[in-house]
């Protein structure tokens, strides 16, 4: 489509050229400016004083997209990074929708960076090549004499105009290029994409002056703390609460769908006349006889079952008859247990509901716009654009803060309508535990063929778990069912080329509350996938890396990975060491580890004592924060791998607080060597891929340590005695 | 009543002696800056400096401060400029921020008794601290790095 530029699509010098449209704080002419022509184009605006303002459509949540993503913008302008200027998108604006989720606003499974990678590329380039038309028109000469410098069009005779220059001289008449035919730079003429350009939030971020939801504060606002049912499913029957009205500063109790709320002057009178609440809770709910032992052994019992079949999830050839036919057969089980996000900053949201009911304004961090905005449009039966978000950068998310219904949003939003005032909700640590939407405990049945001369014949991979997507987001299982890419992600092993191979999903019974985690279903898929291997691999008489070069004839990209990891980690000459080699990923982003551990066998301790990663992720924008970012999702690996476990007894969780659901600490970290290719294909993200691989390393490292296997994660001190009495 | 020095100002707040220290200087005195993660001495987000020494003030009562000398990360320096925060940016520390607080008070804390503290030390001193998006290592060079400013 190509466009021209008409009067109402530029701004008249005093504001410069407007290229988007912002969401929020729009004044009437920009708003008149964006419904015209150029809407397309809706991505940056061009001052003229030479600020540059660009959108954020994601939301942060410490992956850095609020930097990374206008980088890439800026690039294909050619902008000066330090005149960009970054607007947050604040509104359920599907223009700026990540198709890879059919348009919805949703910053998750490490997308942001591969799905905007284009789209802000274009609209970067074609904004520089407006400039340089208007330049040429400025000067009397031919656009395709003219170049750019950083913010700066430099024309034949070294005539130079800045951007915000150019921009107040308007662009009426001007055809913008087409979007999918404008030209983009060579990636060798790249000055930001590729180079540490450092974090825009950092600064903020080491001074204590960062904003979260958590920490907004608004005139007249109080705090809500909420009596939440014990068990999913269970209502307040009756509430009394004289002991909690007497405290001072409380401003009223509100009942809930499923909780008791105290709203007061400060949240310390909250939390404490909530301890005096006293709610008699309906006791019907069938979670009631949620067990997570049980639970965990109805999953393994239909992993085990004898011909068990679930929907297909990935197949090729076919399976089950090879491995019949293969010379040799082997099976076996692996479990992993319920696991909880712990992202630091505990859920919070301010919602400040219009006087008429008709509107709000809500202050949240929370990777979707578009849920967020549904969430209180629904609790409130209004239109979704009365409602005015201010999305906070969040304290973490993995995860944690993806569903559909945002109950915390929604908390606040139901408080503020009872009170008349902007009120502040805060999960404390103990309800977002015991409230918390976990990864789905599994159960994962594997089957192989060998041939005589140990090679793989066949893989039959099949996950008893859950849908995630069903729980968590239902608009979406209606289009998805019955793939659940949350539940089985992994489980396809698409970086290995596997003649014959299937992998299915037998989808469980839910009994507690489900969501996305980092890695999502690769965090055990891969644990499962990659224990087995070296299973296969030692019943073959092979070295563990020989027989998984075998399966990545026609993956060079992956082959140099595990090539590349034997070597930095001395692979081939370990002698003693206890190494143990992984080969996972997230998505299309690839990562061989390998990890070095000492057992303590009285202690039942594993102490990692390095790790290695090789990673192909596509094209990196931010070298040092992908780096980052790696190494903190291996560190979540080793976390999740050695400790992270729910338990859940009569449908209540067990587990309250870091201390009794411990997280990896500084002491409990190896050194990391990270080593990322460079390689010239697109990126497909960084968040995730350092995650899955991990604990199949863990685990066949301690079995080069200890000639045990574990194959029930996490691998906690009784399961390590445990796997050592065997 | 309660007077204590907060960040070189003298300070007299209302709140009733026993409520939760982090409390009142996010609420009531508005500094935003040290956080809330636990509320258990867990995690260290809310770790200021009381006397000069780190502490959970999630872990303490206003009344304790009661004539103490209270410092938050607002209070470290006036425009980010201490040698841990520099150090912070230098390394490029940060990920979600929400630990950062309490990362950089308590390594703040560490060097001011300790200049030149072994890696051993000063993973020893962190590991009261919590950090989800794993950014450990990166604190561990950040100390070090800040080690040889002070
Ligand atoms: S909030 Fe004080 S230690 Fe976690
Ligand atoms: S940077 Fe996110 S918890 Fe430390």
């Amino acid at each position: 489509m190509t466009l021209t530029m008409n009067r109402r699509s530029f701004l008249q010098g005093t504001a410069g050229l407007t290229f988007l449209m912002g969401a929020q704080g729009i004044t009437a002419v920009r708003s008149e400016a964006a419904t015209g022509a150029l809407d397309v184009n809706h991505w940056l605006t061009i001052r003229a004083d030479g600020t540059i303002l660009v959108v954020h459509p994601s939301t942060e949540m410490g992956q850095s997209s609020y930097s990374t993503l206008p980088q890439i913008l800026a690039e294909e302008l050619d902008a000066d990074w330090a005149d960009i200027e970054i607007e947050q998108l604040n509104a359920d604006d599907r223009r700026f929708g990540n198709q890879l989720f059919g348009g919805v606003l949703y910053t998750a499974g490490s997308t942001g960076t591969q799905f905007y990678f284009d789209p802000m590329r274009k609209a970067g380039a074609q904004a520089r090549d407006v400039l340089l038309q208007i330049a040429a028109r400025a000067w009397g000469v031919d656009k395709s004499t003219l170049r750019t410098d950083p913010s700066v069009v430099v024309g034949p005779d070294g005539q130079a105009a800045g951007y915000g220059a150019l921009a107040a001289l308007g662009a009426d008449g001007i055809t913008v290029p087409d979007v999918d035919t404008v030209a983009l730079k060579d990636r060798a003429q790249f000055r930001i994409i590729g180079h540490d350009v450092p974090r825009r939030d950092v600064p903020a971020k080491s001074t204590g002056q960062a904003v979260y939801a958590i920490d907004v504060d608004v005139p007249n606002m109080a705090y809500g703390a909420v009596l939440r049912a014990p068990v999913e499913d269970e209502v307040p029957l009756s509430v009394d609460d004289t002991a909690a009205r007497d405290i001072p500063g409380v401003i009223d109790v509100v009942t809930l769908p499923d909780g008791v709320a105290v709203v007061a002057e400060s949240l310390w009178s909250a939390l404490g006349a909530r301890g005096l609440l006293q709610v008699e809770w309906s006791r019907t709910s069938p979670f009631r006889s949620s067990n997570s032992d049980a639970t965990l052994a109805e999953y393994a019992a239909a992993a085990h079952a004898p011909g068990a079949q679930g929907a297909v999830w990935a197949e090729k050839g076919d399976a089950p008859a090879a491995i019949a036919g293969a010379d040799k057969q082997f099976s076996q089980l692996y479990l992993s247990d319920y696991a909880y996000h712990g992202q630091i900053e505990p859920m919070a949201a301010v919602a400040d509901v219009d006087a008429d009911g008709h509107g709000a304004e809500v202050r949240a961090g929370t990777p979707t716009q578009s849920w967020t905005a549904r969430t209180v449009a629904q609790t409130l039966d209004i239109p979704v654009e009365a409602v005015r978000l201010n999305m906070m950068t969040m304290g973490g998310g993995f995860g944690r803060r993806t569903a559909l219904m945002q109950n915390y949003v929604r908390d606040a939003v139901l408080c503020s309508r009872a009170t008349g005032r902007p009120v502040k909700v805060i999960w404390p640590r103990e309800d977002d535990v015991k409230q918390g939407t976990f990864r789905p405990a599994a159960a994962q049945k594997l089957h192989a063929g060998l041939t005589a001369d140990g090679k793989l014949d066949g893989w039959y991979h099949k996950v008893a778990t859950p849908s995630v997507i069903g729980f968590f987001n239902p608009l979406r299982w209606e289009v998805a069912r019955p793939n659940d890419v949350i539940s089985m992600r992994g489980a396809e092993s698409k970086f290995y080329g596997i003649k014959d191979f299937r992998a299915d999903h037998l989808i469980m019974d839910r009994h507690a509350r489900l969501s996305p985690y980092r890695g999502i279903g690769a965090s055990y898929t891969a644990f499962a996938a990659e224990a087995f291997m070296d299973e296969l691999a030692e019943a073959a008489g092979r070295d563990a890396l020989d027989f998984r070069l075998d399966l990545v004839k026609d993956n060079p990209r992956g082959r140099h990975l595990l090539e590349k990891v034997a070597d930095m980690s001395g692979w081939h000459t370990r002698g003693n060491r206890a190494l143990g080699l992984s080969f996972a990923g997230y998505s299309s982003s690839m990562a061989a580890g390998v990890a070095e551990v000492e057992v303590d066998a009285d202690r039942g301790d594993i102490r990692i004592k390095k790790i290695w990663a090789a990673i192909d992720a596509g094209l990196i924008v931010t070298p040092d924060n992908a780096h980052n970012q790696i190494e903190g999702g291996i560190i979540f690996g080793i976390s999740m791998a050695l400790s992270e476990k729910i338990d859940i007894e009569n449908g209540e969780v067990l587990q309250e607080n870091f201390y009794d659901y411990e997280i990896t600490r500084a002491h409990q970290v190896p050194e990391i060597d990270i080593y990322i290719a460079e390689v010239d294909a697109p990126p497909v993200g960084v968040g995730e891929v350092g995650t899955p691989m991990v604990s199949a390393a863990i685990a066949n490292a301690f079995y080069a340590a200890q000639g045990k296997r574990l194959r029930h994660m996490p691998f906690t001190p009784d399961r390590v005695a445990g796997a050592l009495d065997t | 009543m309660t007077q204590f020095t907060l960040n070189g100002q003298p300070v007299e707040v209302e709140n009733t002696p026993d409520e939760m220290l982090l409390l009142v200087i996010r609420d009531t005195l508005k500094l935003i800056g040290t956080k809330y993660g636990c509320g258990a001495a867990m995690c260290g987000a809310c770790t200021v400096h009381v006397d000069g020494v780190a502490m959970f003030s999630c872990q303490m009562s206003v009344g304790d401060v009661e004539g103490a000398e209270v410092t938050t990360i607002e209070g470290l320096s006036e425009d980010g400029s201490h040698p841990v925060q520099q150090a912070w940016i230098e390394e490029q520390v940060p990920q979600c921020g929400y630990c950062q607080s309490g990362q950089i008070m308590r390594a703040a804390a560490l060097l001011a008794d300790n200049p030149t503290p072994s890696r051993a030390e000063i993973v020893d001193e962190m590991s009261a601290n919590l950090c989800r998006c794993g950014t450990y290592n990166r604190i561990f060079k950040a100390v070090e790095r800040a080690a040889q400013e002070v």
